[in-house]
């Protein structure tokens, strides 16, 4: 109950004005699409130069929190996720922004974040030791079965058609690819000088998610005006609570699924909300509804990334390793005070860390209040006319990819994917799937070959891969995630047809 | 409306009378980019970070250093990017780290070596390290060694990547014992390949003195080798060097850091940046900073860097000639 | 017009079943063989799932997808243009911000159902165009510093 005892300290005048503004702030960056949350808290590193140690983490801490969370307003009213964790929430958050639902969703996904973020912050505090030896048993195998597991979601995750689904993914892990690999350095399928470097997550996800919008709403022409403005719901903040606490499956499938991934070093945050997603709209009552805008699809996605937040410190705090690159920013902000985590931070530094995580706690409040109230005006976006919408989004897509690290070659990236985005989605391709890919296939690659070289050095591939408990487990889930799809893929074709599925397709464009 | 019009007509004058000066005096007159070719948090992005924080002082540049990361491959992607499309115009900087991108150059396969880039000034000297587990059998590098003598090619070891400091500190070792090792480059970098070694998912990893010290003092690990001329008096007095435990290894592996520019930024502003950077580095502010992360600093001049890179040249090629 | 969206699979489908064959194929041939392990594995299975697509477009048994109308294809073209030559070739030519702002008021022209006879409507975007212009300079030149590629304004 340590964590008590400093909660006073997030109170003090300084440190409480700092938590506001890193609350503030990072929704509102977290909300600029292009800047994920890494960026957010690196930009903010110099400032807590000035800073004393204590403070300058909750400004870093509290930033981190609300950055996350703020890639669901984006996501939900311009369908662009902020960073890889709100791909999720596009699916049936921007699905209910169109439908005038704008304000409900944006409530359910802070709601949901706070619940997630909370929880998470909480297993944080009280399981800290053995959720460490957890995030050390993810060796190389392991990351490479989980990968896979990532893989075989694709396939049902957001398309009618369970082939057109694997091939999007295909195209994603494809494009994985191109450009240096990884390991070995050797250059792969290097067309054009603007992919080089690799085709870059931020600027790729921009692209896929926002230019097949722009020129959807180019498509309808200058003659359609005024039928087109969709009248936005004011949705009573009360009402949000009472959904969010009914729909206790995919809260808690969702806070689950995203504390445990979260803790996985390197996989973590950037599928935990896709996984969630796609979880619990296997074990939905209204599994068909995932995807028109449905509440339940919201709030596990969002639970599910903000649940990860605190678990995926874990590691930095109690072995100082890094699970992710957030943590590894954070870890900057700790050394230039000279302070090392490890063991003993809580015991050499406790008001430091028991402050910061406190931070973390009370952040998470915040940024439920700020966001609850800025979702009622916010909404309003949905009103605004497509001609001026389109123009928003096609700069905002720019400015954007051109800031994650100052390159027109991702500017040229992201318009390239997103015009060739737009094409496959009018063919029953998604973006998701093919994002997916685009994150899973490095992970699996490495992963793969690192395995291997170790296996070739000590016991053998066969025995590296397949053997061990936790391989059988990852092997076994697996296994159920494709049948599960195999036997998705039956059951549609005996009803599905041509018509249904169209006419599906009609409802949702 | 007006402000924009007038901004646009001040920024148009404020070009065209750039275009006549030729001389480069008021430079920089604008913030400057700073090129990591290392992710957000690692340590060249965290060292970064700290020496450039004083830029914008009136007696450092009087412009702020804003990094940019761009990770991938060892630091290939980045220093492509730098020798190839990076502006020479004096406001993009880059970061190098010795004997990374030399190494990478002679290997092959990359648009860039020693003649893309001139080099402004070092700021830190980071040597590789041995380490393994904190309940590893091994005691000392003759335990490594003997087990590796007795399988061959089965002692697994982890490092930060292909042709990076580390696995020229592998390679020198495999060459000075005269044994077969295992070298697993991890994709994460340092922390990734420390995480592996604390993990256990392999017997030991070479990795930069600067978290391999951390990370003895969380408990997690054991140092067992410096891969340098001389012990690092500051942080870890006890650890003997590869030298002192029979094994003939120089210091080709230690992880130069410092800051560069592409080959074609104008004379003159090599020689102010040349000027001046060094002593941003010696600020205090920054000393202090980075003596608090626990990373090693060795401030050298331009002049002493090409020679030091030249040096290097020299030895790697030499090295990797045997592979 | 019922055939419009069987033969757009067509061309689409065939498109990207070339593409698989053509990555699987280099897959295969470049060298070093490691590094290309995983991307034969990835590129086969991309062909042969391209392939199947391809054929059941063939078949016109394709289930998903509604193709692209012709009114959808003249609407979007002008607009398409305008965002072509913007991102290829004026925002880094002319600026990112005088480019942004040129495009962004060509495409409130092209899209936006206010009458052009009337002034009112022309000052009305000219202040939208503004006020956007305005938002992206505090966000990404003040508050983030990002500097972008300023040719001939700023």
């Amino acid at each position: 109950m340590e964590f008590l005892y400093y909660m006073g300290d997030v109170f003090t005048p300084i440190n409480f004005g700092l938590l506001l503004l890193g609350t503030i702030g990072g929704l509102i960056l977290g909300a600029t699409p292009g800047l994920s949350p890494t960026m957010a808290v690196a930009l903010l590193i110099p400032f807590t130069f000035q800073l004393e140690p204590q403070q300058g983490l909750i400004l870093l801490g509290a930033a981190y929190t609300s950055t996350v969370a703020g890639g669901a307003v984006s996501a939900i009213l311009l369908k662009i996720p902020g960073a890889p964790a709100n791909i999720a929430t596009t699916l049936d958050g921007h699905a209910m922004a169109t439908k005038g639902e704008g304000a409900k969703a944006l409530q359910l996904s802070f709601i949901s974040s706070a619940v997630g973020g909370v929880f998470g912050v909480l297993l944080l505090i009280f399981l800290t030791p053995v959720l460490a030896q957890w995030a050390l048993a993810f060796g190389p195998s392991h990351l490479f079965w989980l990968a896979i597991l990532g893989v075989t979601v694709i396939g049902t995750l957001d398309s009618s058609s369970v082939v057109k689904g694997l091939l999007s993914g295909c195209i994603g892990l494809w494009l994985a690819t191109i450009g240096f690999d990884d390991i070995m350095g050797a250059q792969r399928f290097i067309f054009h000088p603007a992919v080089s470097g690799g085709i870059n997550v931020i600027p790729a996800l921009i692209g896929l998610f926002a230019i097949p919008q722009v020129i959807t709403m180019f498509t309808k022409g200058r003659s359609s005006d005024d039928a087109e403005i969709i009248s936005v719901q004011k949705h009573p903040i009360r009402l949000a609570f009472v959904e969010v606490f009914k729909r206790k499956m995919a809260l808690t499938i969702g806070t689950v699924t995203g504390s445990i991934i979260g803790l996985i070093p390197g996989v973590g945050g950037q599928i935990a909300g896709l996984v969630a997603y796609d979880q619990s709209k296997k074990f939905s009552k209204e599994s068909e509804k995932f995807g028109t805008g449905h509440s339940e699809g919201v709030i596990a996605a969002e639970s599910a990334n903000n649940a990860m937040v605190g678990p995926s410190l874990v590691p930095l705090l109690t072995l100082s390793i890094p699970g992710s690159p957030t943590a590894a920013v954070l870890l900057g902000g700790l050394l230039i005070h000279g302070i090392f985590p490890g063991p003993d931070l809580f015991m050499n530094y406790p008001q430091v860390a028991w402050t910061f995580i406190d931070s973390m706690l009370i952040g998470q409040i915040l940024m439920c209040i700020f966001g609850l109230y800025i979702a009622g005006f916010a909404a309003n976006v949905a009103r605004v006319p497509h001609a001026v919408m389109a123009a928003i989004v096609l700069g905002l897509a720019v400015f954007g990819s051109y800031s994650v690290q100052n390159s027109m070659g991702d500017v040229y990236v992201m318009a390239t994917l997103g015009l060739a985005m737009y094409f496959l989605e009018r063919f029953g391709f998604s973006a998701a799937p093919l994002v997916l890919g685009l994150i899973l296939g490095p992970i699996a690659e490495a992963n793969f070959i690192q395995g291997s070289m170790i296996a070739n050095a000590t016991v053998g591939t066969g025995t590296y891969f397949f053997t061990g408990w936790l391989n059988w487990f990852l092997i076994l889930i697996v296994l159920a995630s494709i049948s599960y799809s195999i036997w998705m893929e039956i059951m549609s074709r005996r009803y599905t047809t041509k018509d249904d599925a169209v006419a599906k397709e009609e409802a949702l464009s | 409306m007006k402000n924009w019009i007038a901004g646009a007509a001040l920024a148009l004058a404020a070009m065209t009378g750039q275009a006549y000066a030729d001389g480069h005096g008021d430079y920089p007159e604008r913030p400057i980019m700073m090129m990591v070719s290392y992710g957000a948090g690692g340590a060249t992005d965290f060292q970064a970070r700290i020496v450039t924080m004083t830029a914008g002082n009136e007696d450092a540049l009087g412009m702020p250093i804003a990094i940019v990361n761009r990770p991938g491959a060892g630091g290939r992607v980045g220093w492509n990017w730098l020798a190839t499309e990076a502006e020479a115009d004096g406001y993009t900087l880059g970061a190098y780290n010795i004997p990374h991108f030399v190494a990478q150059s002679i290997e092959g396969g990359v648009s860039y070596s020693t003649d893309s880039f001139e080099p402004i000034a070092n700021w830190g000297a980071d040597p590789a390290v041995f380490v393994v587990g904190a309940d590893s059998a091994f005691n000392s590098m003759e335990d490594v060694v003997n087990y590796a003598n007795e399988n061959p090619g089965g002692l697994t070891f982890s490092g930060a990547g292909l042709f990076v400091g580390h696995h020229i500190a592998a390679l020198q070792l495999e060459k000075a014992a005269g044994v077969k090792l295992a070298y697993i480059p991890n994709n994460a970098g340092g922390a990734g390949a420390m995480r592996a070694v604390i993990a256990g998912e392999v017997l030991g990893g070479v990795n930069n003195l600067s978290d391999a010290f951390r990370a003895q003092a969380a408990g997690n690990v054991k140092i067992l080798g410096v891969f340098d001329l001389e012990r690092n008096t500051e942080f870890l007095p006890d650890v003997p060097t590869m030298v002192e435990q029979g094994f003939d290894i120089d210091n080709a592996s230690v992880n130069f850091r410092g800051v560069m520019v592409p080959k074609g930024t104008p004379q003159p502003i090599i020689d102010k940046l040349a000027a001046t950077v060094p002593a941003m580095f010696e600020n205090s502010r920054v000393q202090s900073r980075m003596a608090a992360g626990g990373s090693p600093m060795q401030i050298m001049t331009r002049d002493e860097v090409l020679e030091m890179w030249a040096a290097r040249q020299e030895t790697l090629e030499e090295l990797l000639a045997g592979l | 017009m019922t055939d419009l969206p069987r033969n757009q699979h067509i061309i689409a489908s065939g498109l990207i079943a070339a593409i698989g064959v053509s990555i699987a194929y280099i897959s295969f041939t470049q060298e070093p063989a490691d590094a290309f392990i995983f991307p034969r594995l990835i590129s086969s299975v991309f062909a042969v799932l391209a392939i199947w697509t391809f054929v059941k477009a063939i078949l016109g048994r394709t289930k998903v997808g509604n193709g692209i109308s012709g009114e959808a294809m003249r609407n979007m073209l002008p607009g398409l243009v305008v965002a072509i030559i913007y991102v290829y070739w004026a925002a880094k030519a002319l600026g990112f911000y005088t480019a942004t702002a040129i495009a962004f008021f060509a495409l409130l022209s092209l899209y936006d159902p206010a009458p052009h006879s009337e002034m009112k409507s022309w000052v009305k975007r000219i202040l939208i165009t503004a006020g956007f212009m305005a938002v992206m300079y505090g966000l990404f030149a003040l508050l983030l510093n990002v500097f972008t590629p300023r040719e001939i304004f700023f």
